[in-house]
């Protein structure tokens, strides 16, 4: 896989099956994420692929600093709202590489410099597993 | 001279009427080779062909169909999945 992934998308962690870390940038002039890089974590269950990955931001501190990108579907805590990674969207030839073009395009096509409705008591209260939040995808144009 | 043939032993190879390199889109292992949870290549791990077009190791394919979420579609394209007959 490492040998032909696509642009701006890179294996950070993949000494396992069960935990994955990947880095995301997005290439064009997107002032909103230009010149950082993003982690996502994958953590697979038994079921995997015919059940979806569970897929969120991580962030950690300098010297070597992965923020959260700033996105109205993308909570302060990492947690993504995302079609696709939920059961209803999900489909089992999505793979590790597909599901981070699909975040990478989600950022470059967003020029919004905003967290989702809500995010401050989500992110203090949430203390379920981001595949049984219910998400309302109640906004289709981001 | 003659000979006289005491025993002999057939051997064959067969494959499955597939491109060469194309894996199973779920399990992403070669059509030759097995789905995850089958040690033997062959009839028992038999293909799925859909009428859409796509083709799925028959075991990958039922684990997906069985699944609510799935709602009977077809992973590559979201048709209903329908399989061909051999005979179509």
């Amino acid at each position: 896989m490492k040998e032909h992934l696509p642009p701006g998308i890179a294996i950070a962690k993949s000494e396992n099956l069960e935990e994955w870390q990947m880095d995301i940038q997005v290439l064009d002039d997107n002032p909103l994420y230009r010149g950082q890089t993003y982690r996502l974590k994958f953590t697979f269950g038994s079921k995997y692929p015919i059940e979806p990955p569970e897929v969120q931001f991580i962030q950690s501190a300098a010297p070597d600093p992965r923020p959260i990108p700033i996105h109205p579907h993308i909570y302060s805590n990492g947690i993504i709202c995302l079609d696709l990674l939920s059961s209803a969207g999900w489909s089992p030839v999505q793979t590790v590489e597909s599901v981070c073009m699909s975040i990478q395009s989600m950022l470059t096509a967003n020029s919004r410099d905003e967290r989702p409705p809500g995010d401050a008591d989500f992110v203090s209260y949430n203390r379920r597993r981001p595949r049984d939040i219910n998400f309302f995808y109640d906004d289709d144009n981001v | 001279m003659k000979v006289k043939i005491k025993e002999w032993n057939a051997i064959a190879t067969w494959r499955w009427n597939m491109p060469d390199d194309e894996v199973c889109g779920i399990c992403r292992v070669q059509f030759d080779g097995t789905c995850p949870t089958c040690k033997f290549p062959g009839d028992d791990c038999s293909l799925l062909l859909g009428k859409c077009g796509h083709s799925f190791h028959m075991h990958c394919l039922l684990t997906w169909i069985q699944q609510e979420s799935s709602k009977g579609l077809c992973p590559m394209c979201r048709q209903k999945f329908e399989w061909k007959q051999n005979d179509e």
